[in-house]
């Protein structure tokens, strides 16, 4: 936030509010651009996944995959504006970025051709961005309500990724099916720039 | 000095999550018979500390299981990210991390105080 702009406007309530309950911004901020930053190459290399999974077990997963990787596009749409009402801001390099993001980049693993490693990798990255979220919940929860309202649906597709690889990888019961519709993010959709749905 | 508890909160092998000044996360941890304290805050990507587990003497961030020195606070293990060999490594500037924030520990008639620097 620049000097110009407080002298414009005063302080925003928004953030005041959530300094008082006890949150330390400049942490949020890069809290939640370490969360944006993982979304974001996770959307990329999940990208580079999916156009793995072929052949007679990769076909099977490919739509899988698919959803979840639209949905962690969604989730960076939908808290990257949050970042930015709390006076931070992405930075202007993505190699700055990718190296601030709070999750190992996904990579396509040397033996891809086995479908399980490829299921592996995916499953490390949902773990991860569980862990990245759950981060932010935490801290944010009965301080900053609105913070913790969109990290909280975004956990929740997390999780629903993490539990869709395990049943792949394990065979455990389950009860999910496919979504409505590629990029569906049930519990995102209400939040930020998620207009295009 | 700041007091930020009594000795008796803090159990042997613990690691226990306490807030200064309104809003500053420090860890207050108990090994081998010795208080120690640091930033609660990972200085790899910003996880909390206090939800780690010890190893040996170092606290490892249940995050990215990277390991921090209890005493000096120095980072002894950086772990891959590789769960098999034909994985692919991280960059070196993602794994890059500095170095825990460690906090000078005094005990005075059972409390448990912290000198914290100004540039801390």
């Amino acid at each position: 936030m620049t000097t110009d702009y407080k002298e414009k406007i005063g302080e925003l309530v928004g953030i005041e509010v959530i300094e008082k309950n006890g949150i330390d911004v400049e942490k949020l901020r890069k809290l939640l651009l370490a969360g944006v930053g993982a979304e974001f190459f996770t959307y990329y290399y999940y990208t580079i996944l999916r156009m793995h999974c072929t052949g007679r077990d990769g076909e099977g997963i490919k739509e899988i995959v698919e959803d979840a990787r639209i949905e962690d596009r969604n989730h960076f749409e939908a808290m990257v504006p949050r970042l930015y009402e709390i006076g931070g801001d992405l930075p202007r390099d993505v190699r700055t970025f990718a190296d601030l993001a709070g999750c190992p980049d996904a990579f396509l693993p040397d033996d891809w051709e086995d479908i399980e490693t490829i299921l592996k990798v995916l499953l490390e990255a949902e773990r991860c961005a569980i862990r990245s979220w759950g981060e932010v919940c935490d801290y944010t929860a009965n301080k900053d309500h609105r913070t913790y309202n969109i990290a909280q649906a975004i956990m929740q597709e997390e999780i629903e990724h993490e539990a869709w690889f395990v049943e792949l990888l394990t065979k455990r019961p389950s009860g999910h099916f496919r979504r409505s519709f590629v990029g569906q993010s049930p519990h995102t959709m209400g939040h930020g720039g998620l207009q295009h749905l | 000095m700041i007091r930020v508890c009594s000795v008796s909160d803090i159990k042997e092998n613990s690691m226990n999550k306490f807030t200064i000044e309104g809003k500053k996360e420090i860890l207050v941890g108990k090994k081998n018979g010795k208080l120690f304290a640091c930033d609660n805050s990972c200085p790899h990507r910003g996880a909390s500390m206090h939800k780690g587990v010890y190893k040996d003497n170092n606290v490892v961030c249940y995050m990215h299981d990277y390991e921090f020195d209890i005493d000096s606070g120095k980072l002894t293990n950086m772990k891959s990210w590789k769960k098999s060999e034909t994985w692919v490594e991280q960059n070196p500037a993602w794994r890059a991390s500095g170095d825990l924030i460690m906090y000078d520990v005094e005990v005075k008639e059972n409390e448990v105080y912290l000198e914290i620097r100004p540039n801390q």
